[in-house]
């Protein structure tokens, strides 16, 4: 019990900081609330690292400290601080604004336990903790938009959910148990493996916004304040991610499910592309993108087991895509939400437009940045694991990606078409941190990958 | 410090400065010069006294760019610094009312870098980047007066001839390092069978070119439209020589069959182009086919396994045409032309500089005790000696006889009759380069015995073979050279009659013989030459439209299937897109029903590959 306690220090921690802001919050010291949060995911953070290399479970199994999930804790939390960075620049004086730090601080908590997931019951309770935070994020604003937004968000999640807990009751009919690692058990009843595997694709697909369960995705992110959906594209979906890497592992090979997930793959990284081709609003287009990097992820979960590769790629792009999306969102805080607006960026705001442009660039996988590498290693991972032809797909969709990025860059160089000064919101210098961090973070890890490589080893 | 940096760096960062600085271009090109001749001379000093150096940059892996400074390449490195520093004497003179000297001395120092770099290149790709680069320097210097008709496609002739002609070095290059495993040229040099023969035929070809050896010998004579400065640099001691200097440096490693197609060349160039110097009526352009038909010569003793003699002989011609192209020049600010009718008697209007001219053309012809005569003799020597020298020796002959009937033939048009010419301006400076280089020329000769001396363990070939009695070569190449010298003086003179009395009915029957033996045949060759050559040039531009026309129909093709194809497929994708958002409705119960839909097919397609595998 002691030992699992340590393990779990970080866990622990954000639960205590959710605690400490919402004291705060309730005395009305949003100030004080979002220092508690940021003080308490970075403790938290620093406590993992003696954790790196651990491959080990806490409670009987049911919560794995392996790989993934410290990497998943030293990614996702920092992430969840340059969300909430983001996030005073764009809510500071709003009534109860301190609600949000305390929402998101328990939305990472859910997304960490994804990541470690281990027994069935965990992904459930992992996957309803991070709904009910993140209806309550998408609905903050309290307008038409943003409650319809959440209002969808919510019964889509109650679908899906409920689905997902009865195909895993199947699961657990079969094993006689409710660990994942027990579930070799259906080596012999494999319609029984499929059906539960269906609901893990329906729970964990609307949690990562994966082709055919995306439609929330792009109204909530264009309902929720920016920042909410900068956060809500990060860090609930690499939990997903996780979480999906965490269960294939222990499905029999019966079910084929690497397959299955390649189908995915291939539905979900076309479809978002396609998509955001035609979206005139930059909000709604870099949430499509974001579906489309989710089918990219999923070739990194093809590979597991199948090669060593597949946990670092997954790993890799998990950093990669945090910091270049954030990065993203940042630039759209700062510019506007339509292509309109990124208009004559590119004289007025030369150095915003080329932090945009490097962002855009990694996204889509251009050498050296951190988006080339993940993908570099994704695509080494699928190929190694047998999924050539995914590969192929994953480049042509990467072809059309950069269509889709170029919606956004070639505007910024072309003459404005608004007279006067640009409108850009005030340039505070949380938003200006967040993206310089994320600038470098972009450049850092394409330049040093093989550095981040020889760590997670 | 290092002296091959020296003599590479020098001018190549005076040409860096006068881009810079745009002042006192010709002030900062002298200096520059006369820095990369002391370097020069400094690598030669040491060479003598056994010091090689070499200079190892990072290349390719495993293959680093080298500079090295044999005795070979020292000399040669010389030989241009020195040809090099007299024609930028004379060039302050000859361009002192030129508006654009920045551009022309830039120029004209980034190609003597560029030709100092070849020299001393140790390795082949060193060597294929400095041969590129003499080409294209040399392109813009030919184009130097892009303004005047027809300099532009002169410039753009000699470019795109030699360029062609260097493909051959690119593929040599390629099957040498190939086979050697390395870029090093000494260590190349060591390849034999098949691969040396293909190699050394190619490196042939790419000879051919720079050296303008026939059927490629046009674009030299056109390239007379660049200023003389530059006739006299590139192609006497410099750009021509890269193609003989390529040759003598790899002269060990050719095969005899090699050889022997190398010596056939040089012959059929050297009476080819001696032909056509004797026809012509420009001074310039009769010094450029002379230029071939002197290559030619150097070509046979290449082809005879003498590269000593080529290369006395390169020394020897490279002062020496320096020097008439030098002395052509003051006739061409004087007369304003460069056209032998107009030049007519120019030499009374300036003694000195016809004196200079006449030294010249008379080491050139190959008089005792000039320097021409001394590689000449070596020459003849070389093809007595060889295996071919029934078909080396006639040739060298022939070579010899017709290079002083045209030496003849414009000194005697240069001196006699009258003319009036006008006063010219930067003389002095002139004079003083052309003065060193007539003296280069005379004096040569004796430092030929040094020279060999030097130079025989690289190049391993002795000039004199013992079986040769000594004074066979003298006597025939001094016969052949004067009996050229008398033929060219006396028959111009009749030719010149002869429009006032028709040749046939005068008593010179001996002579009227010889005007209609040889003259007259020599002329209708050196026209059939031209036409070929016409001809040549037209099969040339003919495939250059051909491949224009194949150009425009792809491009069209493009535009039509697979530009349109591409459109296509972007508007498909386009609408794809629009379709995808539709699917996007926005009402709830609609998504769903897709989203149950989708996963009721996932399902499916799950339990059939469980069914199928």
């Amino acid at each position: 019990m002691e030992r699992d306690l340590t393990l779990l220090i970080p866990e622990i921690i954000i639960l205590l900081t959710v605690v400490f802001a919402l004291v705060a919050e309730m005395l009305r010291l949003p100030r004080i609330a979002l220092t508690v949060c940021i003080f308490g995911l970075l403790l938290a953070t620093v406590q993992t690292l003696p954790m790196l290399g651990a491959d080990t479970s806490v409670f009987g199994g049911t919560f794995r400290i392996d790989t993934l999930s410290v990497w998943a804790k030293l990614i996702l939390l920092p992430a969840t601080v340059l969300s909430l960075l983001l996030a005073r620049a764009e809510l500071a004086g709003t009534d109860r604004e301190g609600t949000v730090y305390v929402l998101v601080c328990l939305v990472s908590l859910a997304s960490v336990l994804l990541a470690g997931v281990g027994d069935t019951m965990v992904l459930v309770l992992g996957i309803l903790l991070s709904g009910l935070g993140s209806f309550a994020l998408v609905a903050y604003p309290r307008n038409d938009f943003a409650t319809e937004a959440a209002m969808k968000f919510f019964v889509f999640a109650s679908v899906t959910t409920s689905v997902m807990i009865f195909g895993l009751s199947y699961w657990f009919g079969g094993s006689g148990s409710t660990l994942l690692s027990e579930l070799s058990r259906l080596e012999s009843s494999p319609s029984v493996a499929v059906i539960g595997l269906m609901a893990v694709i329906i729970g964990l697909g609307y949690k990562a916004s994966l082709v055919p369960f995306h439609f929330w995705a792009p109204d909530a992110y264009e309902g929720a304040p920016v920042s909410i959906a900068a956060y809500l594209s990060v860090v609930p979906k690499i939990g997903a991610i996780l979480a999906f890497a965490q269960v294939v592992r222990d499905i029999p090979m019966i079910t084929n499910w690497p397959l299955i997930i390649a189908v995915v793959a291939v539905l979900t990284m076309t479809y978002g592309y396609l998509a955001a081709l035609v979206q005139r609003n930059v909000v709604r287009l870099l949430a499509y993108s974001s579906v489309a990097q989710a089918g990219y992820f999923l070739l990194g979960v093809v590979a597991v087991g199948a090669s060593p590769l597949a946990l670092q790629s997954l790993i890799v792009f998990s950093a990669a895509y945090a910091a270049m999306n954030l990065g993203a969102f940042a630039m759209v805080m700062l510019i506007g939400r339509t292509i309109e607006t990124f208009k004559g960026v590119g004289r007025e705001k030369p150095l915003l437009a080329v932090a945009m442009v490097i962002f855009l660039l990694s996204l889509v996988g251009i050498p050296p940045l951190a988006g080339f590498v993940g993908k570099f290693l994704l695509f080494g991972a699928a190929i190694e694991a047998g999924f050539l032809w995914l590969t192929v797909v994953a480049i042509l969709n990467s072809v059309l990606s950069l269509a889709v990025y170029l919606r956004i860059m070639v505007p910024m160089y072309q003459q404005s078409s608004r007279n006067g000064e640009l409108s850009t919101t005030e340039s505070t210098p949380f938003i200006t941190t967040v993206w310089i961090i994320a600038l470098l973070f972009t450049i850092g890890i394409g330049v040093s990958a093989q550095l981040l490589l020889g760590n997670i080893n | 410090m290092n002296l091959i940096a020296v003599a590479i760096l020098a001018p190549l960062s005076a040409t860096l400065l006068i881009m810079l600085l745009r002042k006192q271009p010709a002030g900062l090109a002298l200096l520059g010069a006369a820095i990369g001749l002391f370097g020069s001379l400094g690598l030669l000093a040491n060479t003598f006294n056994g010091l090689s150096e070499e200079i190892i940059l990072p290349g390719l892996p495993g293959m680093p760019l080298r500079l090295v400074a044999t005795p070979l390449t020292a000399l040669l490195s010389t030989l241009v610094a020195v040809v090099c520093t007299l024609v930028m004497v004379y060039a302050v003179g000859y361009m002192k009312n030129d508006k654009e000297k920045v551009r022309f001395f830039a120029t004209l120092l980034l190609f003597a870098a560029a030709m100092q770099t070849l020299v001393l290149a140790g390795d082949w790709i060193l060597l294929l980047s400095a041969w590129e680069l003499i080409g294209l320097s040399s392109y813009l210097l030919i184009g130097f007066w892009y303004r005047k008709p027809g300099v532009k496609s002169a410039a753009t002739r000699a470019f795109l001839v030699t360029r062609s002609a260097d493909l051959g070095l690119y593929v040599a290059v390629f099957i040498l390092i190939a086979n050697a495993g390395s870029s090093d040229i000494a260590t190349t040099l060591n390849t034999s069978g098949g691969p040396a023969i293909a190699a050394g035929i190619l490196l042939l070809v790419a000879a051919m070119g720079k050296s303008a050896q026939t059927p490629l010998h046009d674009w030299l004579q056109r390239a007379m439209a660049g200023p003389t400065p530059v006739s006299a640099l590139l192609h006497s001691a410099t750009l021509v020589a890269a193609g003989a200097i390529l040759l003598i440096r790899t002269a060990p490693m050719l095969p005899p069959e090699t050889l022997l197609v190398i010596g056939i060349v040089g012959g059929v160039t050297t009476v080819v182009t001696g032909l056509i110097a004797l026809g012509e009526s420009d001074l310039k352009r009769m010094l450029a086919a002379s230029t071939s038909s002197q290559y030619g010569l150097m070509l046979i003793a290449v082809g005879a396994g003498v590269p000593m003699a080529a290369l006395l002989h390169l020394i020897a011609h490279a002062a020496i045409k320096s020097s008439l192209f030098l002395g052509a020049g003051v006739f061409q600010h004087s007369r304003d032309s460069t056209m032998l009718k107009q030049l007519q008697g120019v030499g009374r209007n300036h003694p000195k500089i016809f004196f200079g001219f006449a030294l010249a053309a008379l080491a050139l012809a190959g008089i005792p005790p000039l320097s021409g005569f001394f590689s000449k003799d070596a020459i003849i020597a070389a093809a007595l000696s060889s295996d071919h020298i029934v078909v080396l020796l006639p040739f060298a002959l022939a070579g010899t006889l017709l290079t002083g009937g045209y030496m003849a033939r414009a000194l005697q048009i240069l001196w006699q009759k009258n003319g009036t010419s006008q006063p010219v301006s930067g003389l002095a400076w002139m004079g003083a380069g052309l003065g060193g280089l007539v003296l280069l020329a005379v004096i040569l000769g004796a430092a030929f015995p040094g020279l060999e001396a030097l130079l025989e363990p690289v190049l391993n070939i002795r000039l004199t073979e013992s079986n040769i009695t000594q004074f066979i070569p003298e006597i025939l190449g001094l016969s052949a050279a004067l009996g050229g010298l008398l033929l060219g003086w006396f028959i111009p003179v009749k030719r010149l009659l002869g429009p006032l009395l028709p040749w046939t009915n005068r008593g010179f029957a001996i002579a009227g013989g010889f005007d209609n033996l040889m003259v007259r045949p020599a002329l209708a060759i050196a026209h059939r030459c031209e036409k070929l050559e016409r001809f040549l040039y037209e099969s040339v531009l003919a495939t250059g439209r051909l491949g224009l026309k194949l150009g425009q129909l792809v491009r069209r093709n493009d535009d039509q299937g697979i530009d349109g194809f591409i459109f296509s497929f972007v508007r498909g994708t386009i609408n794809l897109g629009a379709k995808a958002r539709t699917l996007q409705s926005g009402l709830i119960h609609k998504e769903l029903a897709i989203s149950t839909v989708a996963s009721a097919l996932l399902l499916v397609f799950m339990f059939i590959t469980l069914l199928v595998y």
